[in-house]
């Protein structure tokens, strides 16, 4: 689904040259849902971006559902941005002009989807949610709790392969992250495939397979899903890849 | 006050401070010339023309009848005029200050001079011109009834005796000594003798150059079967007898058009038309100009302090008083708009030179309007600030704390 | 994707309706400012006969004082000498050629319930008619006989025709002018002039000609011009002296129908002076002047200064107002990168967020330019309230509408596109955490 090999970001200002990914390679697989984890700076944020195509990347190599995403020109990118990947942020990111259905339709409008489909789908997104009845609700009127839940609809009506998440409960009671985090698990279940960037252990410990990153490397992470085999902490090798056979 | 930290901020949004610093500019550059050209067109119209425009009025007599005889005609109706109550005096004219048609010539001190000395425009009066007109003999006599003489279009001007006005005389004579002296209309004799000097009379065009060179001729000269009356009424007197004079005169002889009925003060206002309309559009354009460059700086205001909301209550929780909160907003417009000003002083200057250049009789800006302009701005700019800036000081400390 | 663009465009103006009413009133005060001054400018010295402007010259010769040039810039008188016209005529060596002069005359007419008027008219030669084309209602002009028989015969205005026979043809009917009956030989139709550019040594603006009879048949009455009369010497006594005089008060038109015809004419007149100066008149340099009718007008500066100065000053308005809408779309767009960082994450590429704000700006352009328009017939309103002279000329014209619109739009995209440009260049990433 998503593949990194040899992966590095750096940013350059006029004074200095930061090195926010290096050598840093990993595999996500179909299904999969995978938390990223690490310390405030690790490149966590920088790795999202990239992989949500919201950053060009330095060096090495990137391939999402098979496509090289290397070079793409803008408009290619935010097409395939549009139709593979949905976005989970941490504060909402709703549009506040505009109500809880015109949110859900704002990535189907760009998918160019026509008037019929696109209610289709926003209602089915909101039905899922349990948000149907507040279509009509400004961003607003409604709790975090619920305005996450719209976000994830808009992130879940296009009908993406990828959900990229982004410490999707961090500005939410425990509570109510733990409806958010029951309803990642119920669309992962379903075959989404999650990529949730985290810091907080306990609800990394819910995904399948944990990264650990440091420094812009991949420093700890779980070779297969938890699934299937216990978790195999730890590696000796500071060039560790998370390549998987 | 904390000039350099907000020098440095403000160069971080370095286009949103170039936008209101070049509208400054340009306002000041327009405003400052546009105000000079209406105080030049007010300094203008304020020009006295020399005689009472306020009781005074003008019309004029066309005969078409067969046998009409211009000559006794005007002296009947002279008489008539004269004789209404309320008419202080009458004459007939051929033109009048504000009038813009009239006779011009040039006068020369010598026969076959090549050059006039002095042009001047001629008023053919009788002995009641410089009382109707109302000016004031300084020096010399009036005209005597048996001087008035009939003319003719078709022949030559050339009357024994003229009553100018002061500036033709100090034109003509420079040592001040013009009465009896004597003066060619034509490049031969006969001469004409200066009898009496006015203080003051205009041309009737008030774009002219020399309009101050007048000199009254004691004649009749009809143009055509036309003649024209000039009365001058007791005060507030004036509308009355204009319907008056105009029922009367037309009624004394049928065989004539009695019209062009017109106060000197309807005369004043046509003659300063353009320039009274181009005052108003200057007018408003700066009016215009500065309710949108204040509209400017309040909405530029507004959006700078609604972006740093945050910011704002980050400093008011780190001990920033309301008071230096709305200083620094004030600082800040304070700085952009001398920036502007700066730049837009030379933008004033080049308009005022292109001004010149192009215009005739137009006078290089006088420095004084600049610093007039730049405090102008300072206050708009200030007091334009002073609502968004009073919000920024209103925002609560607690903003810093709040998580979106 | 356009109605959506629209849409959004118009709720996020909707959003903030005291900026966008700032832009809105800003746009159309500027664009008002502009327009009105232009469009004076515009039909003041638009041409009056684009078809044939090229062909009318008016004929300038310096018959004037050898010390002292007519005008300071050295330009010849701006009218001719009754002598000169003359020989220009009967030399006829134009295609057509008048010469003319204004006149006021007292009408007396046969209805005993009109009281006699004053009215302006001119008298000219049948040619005019032919050169300047006025559209005839009833009958035509008088012919080139009746020029050399001095007949007494007359062309009426529509508006003295209204006056004097209710709008009724009066060919073949007596008008009675100044003790002198004429024959009306034609009515003209609604001549409409916004110069009278033909006579602009009288003001370009005043009242239009209300009758038209032969220049030969005026001379014959010994009828003065009642426009301007230039002398630079006293002309001797009598009419006839002052027919012969060196005075000018008449002005001379021919037109020439071919480039090559005015290279003959100009050595014709060259030749004619030359001749004349043997006789020892025009002692000044040769200096003729045969300037078509555009020529003729920016000579005579039918577009006032004062008119270049208030357009000059007009569109700086505009500049400022354009400034301004510029820096509060910038304000406005760039407290938005929030959104548009998150249309970007959402799929929306560069151009989709380029065109969702321009269509944004030209929506304020479009709503500017509208309302600058109403506000453009105000201002020309005011300007015909302002310049009594100016009432032919302060009016929209078609052309002047669409320059308008376009304008307002051009200049809102104009000032839309930095702002717009600075907006899609967001980051998609950036933004998104807060």
């Amino acid at each position: 689904m998503l593949k990194m090999s040899h992966l590095s970001k750096i940013y350059r200002t006029h004074m200095v040259e930061t090195h926010a990914l290096r050598d840093f390679s990993i595999h996500v697989r179909e299904g999969e849902f995978v938390a990223v984890t690490g310390p405030s700076g690790s490149g966590k944020t920088t790795f999202l971006n990239i992989a949500g195509l919201l950053e060009e990347f330095t060096g090495g190599e990137f391939f999402l559902d098979g496509v090289d995403v290397k070079g793409m020109n803008d408009n290619a990118r935010s097409k395939l941005r549009n139709e593979k990947i949905g976005f989970i942020f941490q504060s909402f990111n709703l549009i506040p002009d505009l109500n809880i259905a015109d949110n859900v339709d704002v990535p189907l409008r760009y998918r160019g989807f026509n008037g019929a489909e696109r209610k289709k789908r926003i209602d089915e997104a909101l039905t899922r949610v349990g948000l149907a009845s507040r279509m009509k609700h400004y961003p607003s009127e409604l709790s975090g709790g619920q305005q996450q839940r719209v976000a994830i609809a808009r992130a879940l009506a296009g009908s993406p392969r990828l959900l990229m998440a982004d410490e999707p409960t961090g500005n939410l009671d425990s509570l109510m992250a733990r409806g958010v985090m029951e309803l990642l698990e119920e669309i992962n279940r379903n075959g989404t495939t999650i990529v949730m960037v985290t810091h907080d252990p306990e609800l990394a410990a819910r995904a399948q397979r944990n990264v650990h990153v440091i420094d812009g490397q991949v420093t700890d992470f779980d070779e297969e899903p938890r699934l299937r085999e216990p978790g195999r902490k730890g590696t000796d090798d500071n060039h560790a890849e998370a390549t998987l056979a | 006050m904390e000039i350099r930290p907000i020098m440095s901020a403000l160069m971080r949004s370095k286009v949103s401070m170039i936008l209101i610093g070049l509208q400054v500019a340009l306002t000041l550059a327009i405003v400052c010339n546009a105000l000079f050209i209406i105080v030049e067109r007010a300094h203008l119209m304020n020009r006295p023309s020399g005689m009472n425009e306020s009781d005074t009025f003008v019309f004029g007599s066309n005969g078409f009848s067969e046998g009409f005889e211009p000559y006794s005609v005007m002296q009947s109706d002279l008489a008539l005029l004269r004789g209404l109550p309320g008419v202080v005096d009458a004459t007939t004219t051929n033109s009048t200050p504000l009038s813009g048609g009239g006779w011009s010539t040039g006068i020369s001190l010598a026969p076959k001079q090549k050059t006039p000395t002095a042009d001047t425009t001629l008023y053919f009066v009788d002995a009641h011109g410089v009382n109707t007109f109302d000016t004031h003999l300084i020096a010399g006599r009036n005209f005597k009834p048996e001087e008035i003489t009939q003319m003719d279009q078709g022949l030559r001007i050339q009357p024994s005796v003229v009553i100018v006005t002061k500036a033709l005389a100090d034109k003509l004579f420079p040592d001040g000594n013009a009465i009896g002296k004597s003066i060619y209309m034509d490049e031969d004799p006969p001469t004409s003798t200066i009898v009496g000097i006015i203080d003051k009379l205009q041309e009737p065009w008030v774009s002219s150059k020399d309009i101050e060179n007048t000199l009254l001729v004691p004649g009749y000269i009809p143009y055509g079967k036309f003649t024209r009356y000039l009365v001058r009424t007791e005060p507030g007197r004036r509308d009355e007898l204009m319907k008056e004079a105009e029922q009367k005169v037309g009624a004394a002889n049928t065989g004539r058009i009695v019209g062009k009925m017109r106060s000197m003060e309807q005369l004043r206002h046509e003659a300063y038309a353009n320039d009274r309309a181009m005052m108003i559009i200057l007018s408003v354009v700066i009016f215009c100009l500065l309710t949108i460059t204040a509209l400017g700086i309040v909405g530029m205001a507004s959006f700078w302090v609604a972006q740093r909301t945050k910011q704002i209550g980050t400093r008011r929780a780190l001990g920033a008083s309301r008071g230096a909160i709305l200083r620094y907003f004030l600082t800040e417009n304070f700085l952009i708009t001398t920036g502007g000003l700066i730049l837009g002083g030379v933008l004033t200057y080049g308009l005022s030179l292109w001004l010149l250049a192009n215009t005739d009789g137009a006078h290089l800006l006088p420095w004084y309007y600049v610093p007039m302009g730049f405090l102008c701005l300072w206050v708009l700019g200030q007091i334009a600030v002073l609502g968004p800036a009073t919000r920024a000081s209103r925002v609560a400390p607690a903003v810093a704390t709040r998580s979106v | 994707m356009f109605g959506y663009y629209l849409e959004l465009g118009l709720r996020s103006l909707r959003r903030n309706p005291v900026l966008t009413a700032l832009m809105v009133i800003g746009i159309a005060t500027g664009i008002a400012a502009s327009m009105t001054t232009l469009t004076v400018m515009y039909l003041l010295g638009n041409d009056p006969i684009p078809w044939k402007s090229s062909k009318l010259h008016y004929v300038q010769m310096d018959n004037w004082d050898v010390n002292n040039p007519y005008g300071s810039d050295g330009k010849p008188p701006d009218q001719v000498t009754y002598e000169d016209a003359q020989a220009l005529m009967q030399a006829a060596k134009a295609d057509k050629q008048a010469a003319m002069f204004k006149i006021s005359l007292p009408i007396q007419p046969e209805n005993k319930e009109l009281k006699p008027f004053q009215s302006l008219g001119r008298a000219t030669y049948s040619d005019f008619f032919g050169m300047f084309e006025p559209p005839f209602r009833y009958g035509s002009p008088w012919n080139h006989d009746q020029d050399k028989e001095h007949a007494r015969v007359i062309v009426l205005g529509k508006d003295l025709n209204e006056k004097l026979f209710g709008g009724q043809d009066s060919t073949g009917k007596t008008l009675r002018i100044n003790g002198t009956d004429y024959s009306i030989v034609g009515v003209l139709d609604d001549w409409k002039l916004r110069t009278r550019y033909y006579d602009l040594t009288n003001g370009a603006f005043s009242d239009p000609d209300e009758f038209f009879f032969p220049y030969t048949t005026a001379i014959d009455l010994k009828q003065r011009s009642s426009g301007n009369n230039s002398c630079f010497k006293t002309p001797g006594d009598g009419w006839d002296a002052y027919l012969q005089s060196d005075c000018v008060w008449q002005q001379m038109w021919v037109q020439l129908d071919s480039p090559a015809r005015l290279a003959e004419y100009q050595s014709f007149l060259d030749n004619y002076v030359n001749e004349q100066k043997k006789l020892g008149r025009f002692a000044r340099p040769l200096n003729n002047h045969l300037l078509n009718v555009t020529q003729w007008m920016k000579d005579q500066k039918v577009v006032s200064r004062d008119v270049e100065v208030q357009t000059g000053l007009g569109f700086a308005f505009l500049i400022v107002c354009l400034v301004n809408t510029i820096g509060l779309l910038l304000a406005k767009f760039t407290r938005k990168s929030g959104e548009i960082g998150l249309r970007r994450a959402l799929g929306a590429s560069k151009r989709d967020v380029f065109t969702q704000f321009l269509i944004e700006s030209g929506v304020v352009g479009l709503s500017g330019g509208l309302l600058g328009l109403i506000l453009t017939g105000f201002g020309l309103l005011a300007v015909r309230a302002l310049y009594e002279e100016y009432k032919t000329v302060a009016q929209l014209d078609w052309s002047m509408i669409a320059v308008t619109i376009v304008l307002a739009v051009v200049s809102a995209l104009l000032a839309g596109l930095y702002p717009t440009w600075r907006a899609c260049s967001v980051q998609p990433a950036a933004q998104l955490k807060v």
